[in-house]
């Protein structure tokens, strides 16, 4: 048995969304968790952050990167079927009454994240700001995929500037830190921006809860793939998280680990491509 | 009395420069005739008295069914076997049965004992290959047609899988609640195909099917569906998920590029079949030099695949090698293909290259003292002498713990070693919820698994009857 796709669109050229039929996994999905699937018999375990929860439905964000985003992409359609997909994992937030919460994103899945976690956040009380990071004005996304609506206020940065402010979500955390309006603050995407953002609110000890991506293979504490150093222990970023408290997590390691495979992804990137060449897809 | 023979007639094996090229079975096991003439070296000692049943974990009647073979009975010889076991074609692959039956067998103390393990593989697969193991299941779905009530069982290794087919056949709707996408737990992701063929574990999984019971794969409970909400709905639950979780070396370098826990090296390996990459997708990286740590099955089956992915093997233990835990067959294997060993090693420290990689592991030389510790192991110290071996890959298998996520669930009790607590019917702490394999003995083996699946079976089914004279 598969579980169905049951919508499909283009999010940017490089980023898109899918949404899987699998009522097992959306009835008990919190905003934090994630899913793994796998798209057929030979395919391997992949992790992806939920951006919605509906009607048995889990909508997710993936950016085209190695061979398996895209073969999703160019062979899947709407009515096709993923061969598993296991979840919710990893563990839900805690959704309280915070006051200010920020949710901070410059890459795929912590755009994914923003919305789910912000809305979780505003229909508990809290004061909601979103600021989403992207490279240029044609890689943001469509209005109805941006997490606006679950926002108080929203804010669009580009590294060049093309639309919304210049830069990245740091510089607008920062002005916010200044103005003393941020409670707590969430935050997904590049690794490296969040050990970034890790340093910039050391100092004020805001709260600072980020994901921690790691290389995962069974996503249930079962392989320890997805270690981690988090204040001197390791911890499984799949069982543990995979939101930890930025502050404690060591980055360094996180950042070597996740560069674990490159040669060979980029190997069955390459073929896969050629095949595509090679069948006119691309 | 029969006449002693005092040498065991030898099972065929693939040599060593051949199998270690592939991942298919290493021992082709008896042919009929070869089986016959094993089985007579049974002396047929009385059951009463027969050290063989007594040695073996779960009691099969093993002069019984060696009799059968004696007389070419096949289907006699299954149909004893699965009063005690109904996964014969794996623990007849599996079990330490030097430690157990076989080493209990009175030949033993003259000769080589009967190949008890081989023959009990043997009955398997030839009632398997000649449809007599379907004649025998048809017999057996017949009684599984009263239903009696559901039971829920959360995970599909072998204790799962065990207590589940016990329940079919007494006649209770039974779910299977599996986090990964194929059941078998460890036989699934953790044995290699050259020692367990994915095709026996597929059929044993399809005769469970055929007694009626449902597999509900990408299901981890605890996360996807609770405990509590399986109460609500199945009249008893079977916790079955095992000792799932790898310990690692708390040591600088732990989390360097290409240590991998055995457990993620198998399941990339084995279960995701990483040794046809990029036909397949996951990938996996040896390198020449590997390094496995430990002494275990888990050692042996690590340091075995990494050998068949190419590579030159080491396997380092801070012990001697009369306190390896793998079966005997298995570390022959291991030698016999060429991995090799290197004793009272106790890695200290794993060394990296610029790019975050392993490149070395730093072990401090041990000592054995001749005091003993309490499982009868010598107890070794640091002699302040250090070697380094190269590596460009580690794998870590010095031992699992219980998997953490079901032991969250609120009200069931652990022990401080993070295994369950049952009392002497396997229920734990939550009335009604039942538990057995590694999640309460911690590392133990197939046959200790499946014997608790089958006696938790029959206290779920005692449970469910009070249970309902009591409401009626
Ligand atoms: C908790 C979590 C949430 C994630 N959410 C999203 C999301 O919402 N959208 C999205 O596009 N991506 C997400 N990812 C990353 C996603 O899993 C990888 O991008 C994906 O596996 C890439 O597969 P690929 O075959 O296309 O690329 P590959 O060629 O396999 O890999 C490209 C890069 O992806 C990363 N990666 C590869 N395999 C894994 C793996 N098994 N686990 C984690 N990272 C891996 C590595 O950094 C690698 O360099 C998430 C990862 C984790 C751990
Ligand atoms: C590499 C290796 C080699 C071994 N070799 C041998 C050998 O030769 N002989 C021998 O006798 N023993 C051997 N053992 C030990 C033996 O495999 C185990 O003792 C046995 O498998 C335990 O069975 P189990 O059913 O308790 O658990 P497992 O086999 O561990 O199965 C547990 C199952 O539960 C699932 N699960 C876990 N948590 C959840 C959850 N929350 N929800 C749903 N599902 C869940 C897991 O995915 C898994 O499928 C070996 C072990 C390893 C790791
Ligand atoms: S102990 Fe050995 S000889 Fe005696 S019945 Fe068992 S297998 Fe046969
Ligand atoms: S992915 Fe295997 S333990 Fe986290």
């Amino acid at each position: 048995m598969g579980y169905k796709i049951t919508a499909k669109a283009d999010l940017s050229p490089i980023d898109y969304f899918v949404e899987v039929e699998a009522p097992h996994v959306a009835k008990a999905w919190k905003p934090g968790q994630f899913v793994v699937f796998i798209v057929h018999e030979k395919g391997e375990r992949v992790p992806m952050s939920v951006y919605k929860a509906e009607n048995g439905r889990i909508g997710m964000f993936i950016r085209k990167l190695g061979k398996t985003s895209l073969q999703l992409y160019y062979e899947y359609s709407v009515g096709d079927e993923l061969w598993s997909f296991v979840g919710p994992l990893g563990k839900p937030i805690k959704v309280k009454n915070y006051g200010n919460v920020v949710f901070a994103s410059d890459a795929v899945c912590g755009q994914a994240e923003n919305y789910a976690t912000l809305k979780a956040m505003k229909e508990a009380g809290n004061y909601t700001i979103s600021i989403q990071s992207f490279e240029n004005k044609a890689n943001v996304y469509p209005e109805e995929f941006l997490a606006k609506p679950v926002a108080d206020e929203h804010y669009i940065t580009t590294d060049d500037g093309s639309v919304g402010i210049k830069g990245n979500y740091l510089d607008v955390v920062k002005e916010l830190i200044e103005k003393d309006r941020v409670d707590i603050i969430f935050a997904g995407g590049k690794l490296g921006t969040l050990a970034k953002l890790a340093e910039l609110t050391r100092p004020y000890g805001i709260p600072t809860i980020t994901t921690v991506r790691q290389i995962m293979v069974d996503g249930t504490g079962m392989c320890g793939s997805c270690r981690i150093l988090y204040g001197n222990e390791i911890k499984f970023a799949c069982r543990d998280g995979p939101m930890f408290d930025a502050h404690k997590v060591d980055w360094a390691d996180v950042l070597k680990r996740a560069e674990r495979f490159k040669e060979q992804e980029q190997l069955a990137k390459e073929r896969y491509l050629e095949e595509l060449r090679a069948r006119g897809v691309i | 009395m029969p006449k002693l023979i005092k040498e065991r007639v030898p099972t065929p094996e693939r040599p060593p420069e051949e199998r270690v090229r592939d991942f298919n079975e290493v021992n082709l096991g008896y042919t009929f005739e070869l089986a016959k003439q094993e089985a007579e070296r049974c002396l047929q000692c009385p059951v009463e008295y027969a050290p063989c049943i007594k040695g073996c974990p779960v009691h099969i009647n093993i002069p019984a069914f060696i009799a059968k073979i004696k007389e070419g009975d096949v289907k006699g010889a299954l149909r004893i076997i699965w009063n005690d076991n109904t996964l014969p074609a794996i623990t007849g692959r599996v079990c330490p049965q030097e430690d157990q039956c076989e080493g209990a067998c009175v030949v033993g103390k003259v000769g080589t004992a009967v190949n008890i393990g081989k023959l009990e593989r043997f009955v398997a697969d030839y009632a398997r290959e000649h449809g007599i193991e379907d004649e025998l299941l048809q017999e057996f779905a017949r009684e599984c047609s009263e239903k009696k009530g559901k039971v829920a069982v959360v995970g599909a290794g072998p204790a799962g899988l065990t207590c589940a087919g016990e329940l079919a056949k007494m006649g209770y709707r039974v779910t299977i609640f599996e986090a990964l996408h194929k059941p078998g737990g460890v036989l699934a992701y953790g044995i290699p195909e050259f020692r367990l063929p994915k095709e026996i574990l597929d059929h044993e999984l399809d005769k469970l099917k055929r007694l009626g019971v449902e597999i509900k794969t990408d299901h981890l409970v605890g996360r996807t569906v609770t405990i509590e909400e399986l109460l609500g709905e199945y009249d008893a639950v079977f916790i079955g998920t095992g000792a799932g979780t790898p310990r690692l070396l708390n040591i600088p370098g732990i989390l360097l590029g290409r240590i991998y826990s055995a457990n993620e090296f198998l399941t990339r390996v084995n279960l995701m079949k990483a040794y046809e990459f990029p036909e397949y997708d996951t990938p996996i990286h040896v390198g020449e030099k590997v390094v496995v740590i430990g002494a275990g099955n888990t050692a042996m089956d690590a340091a075995r695949s990494a050998l068949r992915l190419g590579a030159d093997v080491t396997i380092a233990y801070r012990r001697g090698r009369e306190d390896m835990t793998a079966r005997i067959e298995e570390i022959h294997h291991a030698e016999e293909e060429g991995v090799k060993f290197e004793f009272f090693l106790n890695p200290v420290e794993f060394i990296g290259d610029e790019n975050g990689r392993v490149k070395a592991v730093k072990f401090e030389k041990m000592r054995p003292l001749e005091e003993r510790d309490r499982k009868g192991k010598r107890k070794i110290v640091g002699t302040g002498e250090y070697v380094t071996l190269e590596a460009t890959t580690v794998i870590i298998a010095i031992g699992l713990e219980p998997n953490k996520i079901i032991t969250e669930t609120p009200g069931l009790k652990t022990n401080p070693n993070g295994t369950l607590v049952v009392d002497e019917n396997l229920m734990t702490s939550i009335p009604g919820v039942f538990a057995g394999g590694d999640a309460i003995r911690g590392e133990a083996t197939v046959i200790l698994a499946m014997g608790d699946g089958k006696r938790a079976a029959k206290a779920i089914c005692d449970y469910i009857e009070k249970k309902a004279k009591a409401e009626a």
